[in-house]
């Protein structure tokens, strides 16, 4: 018992010797790693004003390797075809979404970050990637230099991007009844959707090639494509399948995509459609 | 022993154990450098920061983006404190200098990174691609470079992704008044028409000369030289970058041990040549005959079987083997003629039953006209010589038509013709045949009929 005592005691001794045994050491003192800010420019203070104040959202158009594929050559835009990128970008898409979603809408639900490479981002299979969005936070905007604000169908395939790539980060946020979709043309999806003809992936009740890839793709196709044409030219398309299966198919498509908008978003497509055709007219005549 | 022993025992080992290393240094390994990494990569990046500033002219790099396909592209940097570079560059006819932000920042290690968009970007474009191989991988270049430390006031880098050493040297105020005569170079380098046909790479040891044949490519900037000696596969192969003086190529051609690189043109003769130490030299020159000369204008000669070689303008004009000077004479023999009509052939009997003649063939309802000529062999430089006899329609004589005189008087050239039997193929299955003056620029493609 008396032995036990004495461990204890040296225990007791030993276990404060543990904690202040090495109280000698360094405290850490300031960082070594450079955290200075960097100089801002007048392009970096408008994204400030515009994206990063109001959105919290970046756009970032100096090159920063760890946001794009190091496997693809491609380059940082033209600094001159920024800002009229990003006009077109927030008239359009954010503009659109804030009239009818509400003006907190995309503040909540938005991707972090755009970024905007210059040129083109080919594929070996000779098809051109136009943009890409990652995991919700991020919207990879490609061909920025050759964009020319006057003309319709050059902003309409630009901002059929971005509209595309945030339907991607708003099912990613609220993933839309993938089985039902599945349904409609479960037997139809291929891998070499860039071989196909249009007339022939529209009968087949598909809005675009594209959107045979994959029912993800399909259901972002489907909603960008709507949200990028007028109410005739949709009728148009529509009237173009001579096939009245695939019509109903893709008009099936389209009421699943109304549908999640009400119930995920509450928001009103067709009005955002609306909205969005406004702003691109006013962006091309302006 | 009693398990309580075994408790005390353990528990005794267990404090000592604690007490005598709790405080001996986690970091006992041995110290491989005095600083930290964070402070050693500091190091580093101002180290880099002042190298790049520190040049009154900038910097000059000739960019081998990959030598194994491509060849250089030069540009010039001048960097500035405000994070902002002045660049120019021969990648293409705009030599000027355009302003955009570089920055030095943590890639894999230290690296000097083009931001924004300038002309090194021109490299790494995707839609910009020189040959169908290179589809969406552009020049295959790079605008962030890691920075491996300096060597004799050079800066050394390696390209981010291919890992190419590139090499800043500092450049001179002349450097970037003289970039745009680099575009010159390229022409000298490409060569021009008026220049002798054939053109070969010869390297000299000192004492044995090795010939070898010479295609650039100005797409890619890349030239491939195949021995000529026989049975020989030796390849030497390189890419070209322009300077105002010459070339520079990479990788280097080494002779007799010694690496040539820097080759300097000779406007007199339109040759570029390497010179090392101890007569040790490489030299790309101009060639009024070919490099390997044949036997093949044997078949021609009297006595042997009939032969008809025969131009077709429809598919031979544009032969690669057709010489600008020979598309130049048919021109103006064509333009002396009427709206309609036109040389359809230039067809060649050599040993027919009614002798040696050119027939002059043509469009637009013209008939033909024959000039009747002799052969004579010369052995030596293995050329067959074709001597004028007479004219005639086919049915008399007639005066030598002065409008086909130009292009008549090269296939009468009294140094003769180098005939030659190829081994490509022109739209049909026909064997090609090319014809070449010995004393000119003239070649002109045939078929065998």
């Amino acid at each position: 018992m008396k032995i036990l005592k004495q461990y204890k005691v040296i225990l007791l001794v030993a276990g404060v010797l543990t904690f202040v045994a090495c109280a000698h050491e360094d405290q850490p003192g300031d960082s070594q790693l450079d955290y200075s800010q960097p100089q801002k420019n007048a392009l970096d203070n408008w994204i400030t004003t515009n994206y990063l104040n109001p959105y919290n959202i970046n756009a970032q158009y100096k090159w920063n390797q760890n946001t794009v594929d190091n496997n693809r050559f491609l380059f940082p835009p033209m600094v001159d075809k920024v800002q009229p990128a990003l006009e077109v970008v927030k008239q359009i898409w954010l503009d659109s979404y804030t009239s009818v979603g509400g003006a907190d809408f995309v503040k909540k639900v938005a991707p972090r970050e755009i970024v905007l490479v210059g040129g083109v981002n080919s594929n070996s299979n000779g098809t051109r990637t136009l943009g890409i969005a990652d995991s919700g936070q991020r919207i990879t905007l490609f061909e920025v230099d050759y964009l020319n604000k006057k003309n319709r169908a050059n902003v309409t395939e630009f901002v059929h991007t971005i509209q595309h790539e945030y339907v991607h980060i708003l099912n990613q946020n609220k993933p839309f009844d993938e089985q039902a979709w599945q349904k409609i043309t479960p037997g139809d999806y291929t891998g070499t959707w860039h071989l196909e003809v249009l007339q022939t992936s529209r009968n087949l009740g598909f809005i675009t090639n594209y959107a045979r890839n994959n029912i993800i793709e399909d259901f972002a196709e489907t909603a960008s494509t709507i949200l990028t044409s007028s109410k005739a030219e949709y009728a148009a398309i529509l009237a173009s399948i001579t096939d009245a299966n695939g019509r109903a198919k893709l008009q099936q498509k389209e009421a699943m995509v109304v549908q999640y908008y009400k119930d995920a978003f509450n928001i009103d497509f067709y009005a955002l459609r609306d909205a969005a055709e406004k702003n691109t007219t006013n962006v091309v005549n302006n | 022993m009693k398990p309580k022993n075994i408790l005390k025992y353990a528990m005794i080992v267990f404090l000592a154990l604690h007490l005598f290393s709790a405080c001996t240094s986690d970091t006992s390994a041995e110290q491989k450098f005095d600083k930290t990494p964070a402070e050693r990569l500091n190091e580093q990046k101002s180290e880099l920061n002042t190298a790049l500033l520190s040049s009154e002219f900038g910097w000059k790099a000739v960019y081998f983006t990959d030598d194994t396909q491509l060849g250089g592209y030069t540009h010039l940097f001048k960097f500035s404190a405000n994070g902002k570079v002045q660049m120019a560059s021969d990648f293409n006819n705009d030599t000027a200098t355009y302003e955009s932000d570089y920055d030095v920042v943590l890639g894999s290690t230290v690296s000097l990174l083009f931001t924004t968009y300038n002309r090194i970007h021109l490299l790494s474009d995707s839609n910009s691609f020189p040959t169908t191989a290179l589809r969406g991988r552009g020049y295959l270049g790079d605008f962030q470079f890691l920075y491996y430390g300096q060597e004799n006031g050079d800066i050394l880098f390696k390209s981010n992704r291919l890992v190419k050493e590139v090499r800043f040297v500092k450049a001179t105020a002349q450097d970037w008044v003289d970039l745009p005569k680099n575009l010159v170079t390229e022409q000298n380098v490409v060569g021009a028409s008026t220049r002798p046909l054939f053109r070969l790479l010869e390297t000299n040891d000192g004492t044995a000369v090795k010939k070898y044949d010479f295609a650039f490519s100005r797409a890619t900037r890349f030239a491939v030289s195949n021995s000529i000696a026989a049975g020989s596969s030796e390849v030497l192969s390189f890419g070209v970058g322009y300077t105002p003086t010459g070339i520079v190529v990479s990788p280097a051609i080494v002779v007799a041990g010694q690496k040539l690189t820097t080759f300097v043109y000779n406007d007199a003769d339109g040759s570029l040549t390497a010179t090392g130490t101890g007569g040790v030299k490489a030299t790309i020159k101009y060639s009024n005959s070919p490099l390997v000369l044949t036997d093949d204008y044997k078949t021609f000669l009297d006595g042997k079987p009939q032969m008809i070689l025969s131009y077709i303008a429809a598919n031979l004009y544009t032969a690669p083997t057709t010489s600008q000077y020979c598309k130049n004479l048919l021109d103006q023999a064509n333009a002396t003629l009427p709206a309609n009509q036109k040389i359809a052939r230039v067809q060649i009997y050599f040993n027919s039953p009614f002798g040696n003649y050119i027939e002059y063939r043509f469009n637009g309802g013209r008939p033909s006209v024959f000039h009747n000529f002799t052969t004579t062999e010369d052995a030596v430089n293995k050329t067959i010589i074709l001597n004028h006899d007479s004219w005639d329609n086919g049915a008399a004589l007639i005066p030598a038509p002065a409008f086909l005189k130009n292009l008549d008087d090269e296939f009468m050239n009294a140094s003769g013709l180098y005939i030659k039997k190829e081994s490509f193929k022109i739209t049909f299955s026909n064997t090609i045949w090319t014809i070449t003056s010995a004393s000119s620029n003239f070649r002109i493609t045939t078929y065998q009929l």
